[in-house]
Order: C-alpha cells, then structure tokens, then sequence
C-alpha cells in the first residue's frame, strides 16, 4: 500500500489523522485503500463469477484448490458483525448456490464455507468475504479442528456468558422472545463485561 | 424419515442427548460443542434434518446465517476472543463428519491450536479459463432466493380437499409454469 512510501513524519501525521476520524471518514479511508473496494468497482481486474445488487464472486488468484471463490459484500465491511442482517442472509445464500455450482459443474465431491473475522482467525484482507472452497478426496487440504472435552465447570460458564450475551443482542434484533433470565442493561450489551470492542478487531486489518 | 432417529444431531435437538443450549428458535438450534477445537465452539443447526447444505431451503439459511453472526458477535463481546471463524463442511472430503448440516462458529486467539488456513496451488491460464467458464454457466441459474417461507397453497379450501388425482395434476400444472 501507499503508506509504505512514506516518510516517518509523513507516516506519523497520517497515523495522528487516521486517529481523528469519525467513524464515518474511517470507513470512506478504508475503502480507498482497499483492494477488494476497486476490484469490486471494475478498477483491478479479477474473474467474476458472480454478481447481483450485493455481492460479488470472483475467483482466488491464491487458491486453496481450483475453483476457490472469494464472494465480497459490494459495500466495505472489515469483519462480519459490522454486516445489517439482510446482506448476512443473502451473502449466504448466495454462498450455498455457489457451493452447488461447483458440486454440479466442476466435478468436486465438496465444499467448505469458511468466514474468518480478525487476524487471529486467519483474516489477511480488510474487507469481509465469505470463501468459498471445492473440495475432493486427498486434495492436500488438512484443515485442524482439534477436539478438547470441556470441564462441567466450563460449560457451564462459557455457555452462560453467551446466553447473557446473545439476550441482550436478541432484545434488539432477534425476533423470538428470550425467555426468563434477565435481560441486561442496554449500555452493558455493546461492550460486554470482558468484551473486546468490535472496531478494535477490524481496525487491526486497517493497521495491516 | 429414517435417518432422522439415527442422527445425533437430531437426537441433540429433541433433547434424547442432553447439549449446553446456547440459542434455540422455532427454526434454528445452537449448543456449545463440548468437545470442541476450543472453549466456546459452538455448532448451529436447523431443527429440520437436512444432510448437506444444498437440501436446506434459502429462508432456513438466511436465519441460520444470522443466529451464526449473532453468536459470532456474542463470543467477541463475553469471551474477549481475537477473532472467530464459521466454519461449514458439505460432504465427507470437506471435513462433514455428521449426516446433519451444521454451521460451526469458532472463537479464536492467536496460537490456539486451530488451522484453517492453506497453501495457494499454482494453477496455469488456461486451467483457470476453463474453471471460470464451468463455475460462470453454472452461476446464471443464481438469483430467485426465496426468503420468505413458501405459502401452503391458499386457494384450496379445507371442506374440499383435493384428491390424489387431482393433487397430481395441480402438481403438474404448476411444473409448466417458468
């Protein structure tokens, strides 16, 4: 990126403006620095295979297998929960037909969908895109899911912190009523008590 | 259905194996994997049997989808993980280890154990070409998500039901249509 032609003082004025911003002018910032914002826009080029109102698919120049899709959203979002719910319903659908194009025209025996949010799940890129992979018999893929029994003790507290958690979220968007534990406080539900704050995680990719 | 009684995560879901529920709806059920990559794992599945996902109708993964973001967005804000991951596998060479689809939701920290990454296979020009052509004549038929749930038909009236014979025909009727 363009950052890397800077001067120091240059880099550090351009750090001290970035800190300034509102949200919104982060956002538009973003954008213009983003590869996917201009392959989206027809300003690089790529091999699209898809394209509606919402969303683009275009294949990995990297590929995990041939056939490797990246499917982004049009508008700029750095990780998942920044996305409204109607793009996170039809990214997903569009997802599933893409996994069926390929089982249908490209001779595969599967396909993983895989969405990784932040750097520490493997995110490289700043702007939010769901993979979309074809899979076969011994392909050299070897994704590692390892299986660690959890404590009685754990379970509990883990699944109780997501219960309080997805309750106060549910209040708000979910449409089934939560049932009979309390909800918490509206001002608690965004940061959560040990919470991460969400911009944080996807200004981390910005910093990339 | 027969595979229905055998399924563990249909056995999860009416409850005959007991699971630490995280989310339930009419629709959608989530339980915390408790023999997951991770503390927080967390799989989300439609009430429905649906083996893989080209069986599960698009309302059904429109909520899904969402409840998985929700969930997604719970493990950031009370278990202060780094990232999270959704992970889905359709078919046993992509990892699909059960005959129910299942969204996995994984909460991540740096050095945890879990890789879902690859190494890029080098692919020549005209390999990708004729890729693109295949996966492109297979895309036109994209579109016409149905995100409400199908209406029951309106228009027969309950004090005449149809019969078989005629069921079939309606049926066959509506087959015509574009």
């Amino acid at each position: 990126m363009a950052e890397q032609n800077l001067s120091p003082e240059q880099l550090k004025a351009l750090q001290e403006k970035i800190k300034q911003m509102s949200p919104e002018e982060l956002k538009e910032f973003q954008k213009k620095q983003c590869i996917f914002c201009q392959i989206v826009a027809g300003k690089i080029q790529s091999r699209k295979v898809y394209e509606d109102d919402k969303v683009v698919a275009i294949l990995d120049i990297n590929p995990a297998n041939p056939g490797h899709v990246l499917l982004l959203t049009k508008e700029h979002y750095s990780i998942m929960p920044q996305l409204p719910d109607d793009e996170v319903a039809h990214i997903f659908m569009v997802a599933k037909s893409l996994s069926n194009s390929m089982l249908r025209g490209i001779e595969v025996q599967g396909t993983n969908i895989i969405v990784a949010n932040g750097v520490a799940a493997g995110q490289r890129a700043q702007h939010f895109m769901v993979h979309v992979i074809p899979r076969k018999e011994k392909d050299g893929i070897e994704f590692v899911l390892p299986q660690n029994p959890m404590q009685q003790s754990e379970i509990e507290s883990v699944g109780n912190k997501l219960v309080a958690a997805l309750r106060g979220e549910k209040e708000q968007e979910m449409p089934s009523p939560p049932s009979k534990v309390p909800e918490p406080k509206k001002d608690e539900q965004k940061k959560g008590s040990s919470g991460i704050n969400l911009d944080d995680i996807s200004k981390m990719l910005g910093d990339r | 259905m027969a595979a229905k009684n055998t399924c563990l995560v249909c056995q999860i879901i009416d409850n005959s194996i007991p699971s630490k529920k995280i989310y339930e709806d009419e629709f959608v059920m989530a339980v915390l994997d408790v023999n997951g990559a991770v503390p927080g794992h967390c799989f989300i599945m439609p009430k429905k049997h649906y083996p893989i996902i080209e069986q599960v109708p698009d309302v059904e993964i429109g909520r899904l989808s969402l409840a998985s973001n929700k969930i997604s967005s719970a493990i950031f804000e009370s278990l202060g993980a780094q990232g999270t991951n959704i992970f889905i596998a359709n078919g046993i060479p992509a990892g699909q280890t059960v005959a129910h689809f299942t969204i996995n939701v994984i909460p991540r920290r740096e050095n945890d154990g879990v890789n879902l990454q690859w190494q890029p296979k080098q692919l020549n020009e005209e390999e990708i070409s004729t890729i693109e052509l295949k996966l492109k004549e297979q895309t036109k038929n994209i579109g016409h998500f149905e995100k409400e749930e199908k209406k029951p038909r309106a228009h027969a009236p309950k004090t005449m039901p149809l019969d078989e014979e005629e069921e079939e025909h309606f049926a066959a009727q509506m087959r015509r249509l574009p």
